[in-house]
């Protein structure tokens, strides 16, 4: 089962959650299925662009991006773009 | 109950709490870490807490808290739809509706939208008469965005309501938000470079209507400080009256007094700082005829900025948040101000509670 692994702030809207184990065939479907997806898609269901996604270490956009393929051990952590003020 | 100031800031909610005398207060929080709160307030009705709560990276929020902040839900599905090819950018103000409409709030947003929700702030619903107003392509988007951040409901008419989007003015609708009309005859739009009083395009800093007698309004615009009382039908401009420039954010009036209001104004538009190297609140209590400066427990030297959001008041007192981190109270009409809270982040917003 892959492992979803979110930021703090994110965690914080999820009661403190912030592992998930889930059943999902690709990086998009294990992201949309957490109850944070409106945080990290938009309402047209576009990732929003200061969301990093990194698939066992590697950036998403570098493999197949929201479709990249999960194995049972993949670990997807999400990560946000160092941005702020 | 004891008072509070619910404060906003760049990185958080902070609730500043004081005594029944209003002269001692003390900060709690943060809560909502990590989010900038344009807007917080308690619905008086049910005392559940809303904020309007955004983030540089997941995006526009509307929250509530049915547990004085301990914990915050998150409303579901906020957004535009898709034929609109518009997208919400920012949560900018939360208004309790009409008493007699107990579940329902409005939630002004970026890019000038407003939502609505029927039960208690679950679900929202966008507005689609502001959505699809045939003025909108004349609209123009000022430094905080296209933002709709007052709303008004006529206390005496749950379907008469008024809001106000910088940088598009004042609409007004009758029926509930079924359909919008501008009212900004009068208003300056200084900016532009043609048309100086346009049908719609004003920058409206914040608009108040007085609880007392609801078709009074005062606005304090990007081009001047207004009284309408009219509905908004006709403006008369107050700013010539002693006041230091024309240019600030932030209002509040006097509920027991429609003649009265406060105003923080600052140098002008291309230098957003109180002028005189001081914080100075100035007051009227002739309906805008004369302008009177309070500084009295206010600090000096000072430039401080004071945003749209950034001043509140209720029965007892008035509040002013600035950016650099400091809340202060009067309970005197401005006669003298406590400092409340200091060294807070930057204050986006403060309502009283």
């Amino acid at each position: 089962m892959a492992v979803v692994v979110v930021p703090s702030l994110v965690a914080a809207q999820a009661g403190g959650q912030k592992r998930f184990e889930v059943e999902a065939g690709t990086v998009g479907e294990a992201l949309r299925g957490l109850p944070v997806s409106d945080l990290l898609f938009d309402e047209r269901g576009e990732l929003r662009p200061l969301v990093n996604v990194y698939v066992d270490g590697v950036d998403a956009r570098q493999s197949h991006g929201l479709d990249t393929k999960l194995g049972p051990t993949t670990e997807v952590r999400v990560v946000a773009a160092i941005a702020g003020g | 109950m004891s008072p509070v100031v619910l404060v906003g800031t760049k990185k958080g909610l902070f609730l500043v709490r004081g005594d029944d005398a209003r002269t001692s207060w003390e900060v709690e929080g943060p809560q909502l870490t990590g989010w900038q709160v344009f807007h917080a307030v308690r619905d008086p009705r049910d005392g559940t807490l809303h904020a309007a709560a955004n983030n540089w990276v997941y995006g526009a929020t509307a929250q509530r808290s049915t547990d004085g902040g301990q914990t915050w839900d998150r409303s579901e599905g906020l957004g535009l739809p898709e034929d609109s090819e518009l997208k919400l950018t920012e949560a900018w103000h939360v208004e309790p509706g009409h008493a007699s409409e107990p579940d329902t709030l409005f939630l002004g947003g970026a890019p000038g939208v407003l939502f609505r929700t029927d039960d208690g702030g679950t679900t929202w619903e966008v507005n689609r008469a502001l959505l699809e107003h045939p003025t909108r392509e004349r609209w123009q988007p000022g430094a905080g965005g296209l933002c709709c951040h007052s709303i008004q409901i006529d206390p005496n008419d749950a379907k008469r309501m008024a809001i106000a989007i910088s940088a598009a003015g004042m609409f007004v609708s009758e029926d509930g938000g079924e359909s919008w009309e501008p009212r900004n005859t009068g208003v300056a739009a200084d900016f532009m470079p043609d048309d100086k009083y346009p049908e719609v395009g004003q920058c409206v800093h914040k608009l108040l209507l007085h609880p007392a007698r609801p078709e009074r309004f005062w606005q304090q615009n990007h081009c001047g400080v207004y009284r309408s009382d009219d509905r908004g039908e006709t403006w008369e401009r107050l700013d010539k009256n002693g006041l230091p420039s024309d240019f600030g954010f932030g209002l509040a009036l006097d509920p027991s007094d429609p003649d009265a209001a406060w105003v923080v104004p600052e140098e002008g538009a291309e230098n957003r700082v109180t002028p005189d190297g001081q914080l100075g609140v100035y007051r009227t209590r002739d309906g805008g005829g004369s302008w009177q400066r309070l500084e009295n427990g206010l600090p000096k030297p000072a430039w401080a900025a004071v945003l749209r959001e950034g001043m509140a008041y209720d029965d007892r007192s008035i509040a002013v948040g600035t950016q650099s981190g400091s809340v202060f109270v009067t309970s005197d009409g401005g006669e003298s101000w406590i400092e409340a809270a200091s060294q807070l982040p930057p204050v986006l917003s403060v309502e009283l509670a």
